[in-house]
């Protein structure tokens, strides 16, 4: 980039984008990217109020709290709703709208006025769904299976379909860009086994979005039919078959857990990597098993299935279920090598990451667990699945969403999280979430259905332990969010790179200008290679290079002794 | 320092051109991802399709007629020379020929409206669904079978209809613009993208074509 162009100066200071400068429409994905992960946490303690209200409920075996079951079910289906598609899911998009193109040292995105289009349909599509309060919320759960949601859920279960439309629409046109960004937007020098394993993750997940989402808006446009246009495509009464929306539904939304959880594992891979000072064990492993199980994740809906699947459709899906936990496991395996034999340092982000293995690791084997036939056909609807799936989705989602915050919080701010803060969060949240839903297993076994207000009492000590962990739980959030608040002004300047790592997005300062890069972008040959003679001279490099004095633009004139960032 | 200005200014030209470059190169790509992947809602619609009509004893069921072909058949061929059309007309005018641009995105946008038209017509004359007796009968399991033949059949043309209308509103723009002003880059990418949603339109219309009428 011609000098003429680029600011020199702004670089220096990097301060912070204006509070205004958030709550309007803005083209900087860098805008966008904290835009879609602040709107994320609100809906997160959002959700996190229902789980705790579905808590409340259950801490006696009768109906009390909830007045009637309709309440209760209203209550975990919003919560998984709004979980899944109005915190996860749209982290992700942030954090990646954020890092992504960072690490691939573009200036932005490759359609920014999309990216913001996207960003701004998930709003409306938040309001819409906690609308349905109004007017009689959903309570066909989050799978919201026919006849359930066409015949006895409230008007909130329409606003609840188009609500999930609009979200729909907002994540193929986002994954459109995160693909688009990747494929065309890398520097020269950056092929695609240079590239950081967290945009190898966005990628796969952005796959994942395009292939799958689609398949949820044909559906969904058939249930909004049938609630509002009076057709019958669910109703076996009149000629329709309820399989076809399981089917549909689910050959999305068992792709849409590994939306959930890819990034994830990208995040890990950066955290591990950077925090073992070692280069990544098998990056090539990790970089296709993302795409390996984004692949097979599309063969194994029919798994959610087995009870109401004819028996002789039941054994593929196991296998294929089966087949999914080798991709996962080369990564599980993977980043233990990493960590092996290296100079770990245990941070709050790497706590939470190493934190995420321990945890995903038991939701995979229950998940293994369930997919065997026998056995899924024992637990199906249980509270045990209700753990499996905690363990991924918290255990694994939620810890690796926090393992990025510590470790791009510096980057987004300037400023450092606090490590002993951090440290009681990890703490509390691994001890509460542990004590929360490990007991589920067991009640689970025991035969305690899911989704049900009533139990039997004998399951009341469990519950009681579980609902107490929980409430622990709900609030070791506020450290996290204390932290953020605080650190904001008062953590330690980060400067450009304060875990001395080797992608891009840290070769410019904290907060990143918003051209990003002052002049052209040199990668260095090995995103991970730690520990190397080389990598420490390129960090060195960089490190004087992105010095205050150095940003100051002031290089060009005075006699500085290191060059510019390029000839321009 | 004469000097280092000049080579600047040529920096900026070479640097501004790159940028055109990668941001055709983009929308390029971006157009193929949307098509290859909104395809999907049209093959979620034919799934269901299919999954309704093997869980139904008879298809179409005993009392229905089966839809008449003959002049859907006639709309589809116009349907597909429309498209030979809009791609004829973006060859033409990459050859600077906007003379021979208008005329052809004439015909392909008159034969794509034609084509809008007819299976509006189809959808409209349908044999009056049997819905309205269903809600008053409450759910007679003979006429209740009914309702999916021809409910399945609204739904996906219009689902097409819908698709062939915005993109053929946009195509109706593409051509105001190309009428009025003079060719540049951006224009010729606006007429390339346009060709290449109608292609989507005419591929997915094929594939409801094939199971409306044929499986």
């Amino acid at each position: 980039m011609a000098s003429i162009t680029v600011p020199m100066s702004g670089a220096q200071t990097a301060p912070r984008p204006k509070l205004s400068e958030y709550l309007r429409w803005s083209v900087d994905h860098k805008i966008i990217g904290t835009q879609y992960m602040a709107t994320a946490l609100f809906f997160f303690l959002i959700g996190g109020t229902l789980a705790l209200l579905i808590r409340w409920e259950l801490l006696t075996p009768a109906l009390d709290f909830a007045a009637t079951g309709s309440i209760y079910n209203s209550l975990f289906t919003m919560h998984a709703t709004v979980m899944i598609f109005l915190w996860i899911i749209p982290f992700w998009a942030g954090i990646g709208n954020y890092i992504v193109p960072l690490q691939l040292g573009a200036k932005d995105m490759a359609f920014p006025w999309l990216n913001a289009f996207a960003f701004w349909l998930i709003i409306p599509a938040g309001i819409l769904m906690l609308a349905g309060y109004f007017v009689g919320p959903a309570e066909a759960g989050w799978t919201s299976y026919p006849p359930l949601s066409v015949l006895f859920s409230g008007d909130g279960q329409t606003l609840w379909i188009i609500s999930l439309h609009i979200l729909g629409v907002s994540s193929i046109l986002g994954a459109i860009n995160f693909i688009v960004t990747i494929k065309n937007m890398r520097p020269e020098s950056m092929g695609w086994f240079q590239m950081p394993l967290f945009a190898w993750a966005q990628l796969a997940t952005s796959l994942i979005q395009i292939l799958g989402v689609p398949f949820l808006a044909g559906g969904l446009t058939l249930l909004l039919l049938d609630r509002v246009a009076g057709t019958a495509f669910f109703d076996p009464s009149r000629g329709g078959d309820v399989l076809v929306w399981q089917n549909i539904f689910w050959f999305y939304s068992h792709p849409a857990v590994y939306v959930m959880v890819l990034p994830g594992m990208g995040v890990l891979s950066e955290v591990i990597s950077v925090h073992s000072r070692k280069p990544i064990f098998g990056y090539k492993a990790i970089a296709f098993s993302s795409m390996g199980i984004a692949l097979v994740g599309f063969t194994v809906w029919a798994h959610h299935m087995f009870t109401s699947l004819s028996p002789s459709l039941r054994i593929p899906f196991m296998v294929t279920s089966f087949i999914i936990a080798i991709p996962t496991g080369i990564k599980i395996f993977s980043w233990l090598a990493t960590m092996w034999g290296g100079k770990i340092r245990f941070n709050s982000a790497m706590l939470f990451s190493v934190g995420f293995l321990s945890q995903f690791v038991i939701g995979g084997i229950t998940g293994m667990m369930l997919g065997a036939i026998p056995l899924d056909i024992h637990m199906h609807d249980t509270y045990f699945v209700v753990s499996h799936f905690h363990f991924v989705l918290f255990g694994g989602s939620v810890f690796a969403i926090y393992s990025s915050i510590y470790h791009w919080f510096p980057k987004v701010t300037g400023r450092m999280l606090d490590e002993r803060l951090g440290k009681i969060h990890f703490y509390v949240t691994y001890v509460s979430f542990f004590l929360t839903f490990f007991p589920q297993h067991i009640v689970g076994m025991q035969g305690m259905p899911r989704r049900v207000a009533e139990y039997a009492p004998e399951f009341q000590t469990m519950n009681i332990i579980i609902s107490i962990s929980a409430f622990v739980l709900g609030i070791s959030t506020f450290i996290i969010l204390f932290n953020m608040w605080w650190s904001m002004n008062h953590g330690k300047i980060a400067g450009p790179n304060p875990w001395r790592a080797l992608t891009l997005e840290w070769q410019t300062s904290s907060p990143p200008p918003s051209y990003n890069f002052k002049g052209e972008v040199v990668p260095f040959e090995d995103p991970y290679g730690y520990g190397t003679e080389a990598s420490r001279v390129y960090l060195d490099e960089m490190e004087k290079r992105l010095t205050p004095a150095n940003l100051l633009g002031k290089t060009g004139d005075g006699g500085n002794s290191s060059e510019p960032m390029t000839g321009d | 320092m004469q000097h280092s200005r000049y080579s600047e200014t040529f920096d900026f030209e070479r640097q501004r051109q790159r940028q055109e470059e990668l941001r055709l190169k983009n929308a390029r790509t971006g157009v193929n991802l949307f098509q290859g992947s909104w395809i999907f809602t049209f093959v979620a619609l034919i799934i269901a399709n299919l999954q309704i009509r093997s869980s139904s004893p008879a298809w179409p069921p005993a009392g229905v007629e089966k839809l008449e072909p003959i002049l859907p058949t006639i709309a589809t061929i116009g349907l597909i020379v429309s498209a030979v059309f809009a791609r004829r007309a973006f060859r033409a005018l990459k050859r600077d020929d906007v003379r021979g641009f208008l005329v052809q995105w004439r015909v392909a946008l008159g034969l794509g409206v034609a084509f809008v038209a007819v299976m509006a017509f189809e959808w409209l004359t349908l044999t009056p669904a049997p819905e309205a007796r269903i809600r008053l009968a409450n759910g007679v399991e003979m006429m209740s079978v009914l309702t999916q033949y021809n409910s399945m059949f609204r739904v996906m043309t219009a689902f097409h209809g819908l698709h062939a209308l915005i993109i053929g509103v946009y195509m109706w723009n593409v051509y105001r613009g190309m009428a009025q002003t003079t060719l540049d880059g951006r224009k010729l990418w606006s007429v390339e993208a346009g060709a290449k949603l109608w292609y989507f339109v005419v591929i997915a219309w094929m594939l409801f074509y094939l199971v409306l009428y044929w499986l």
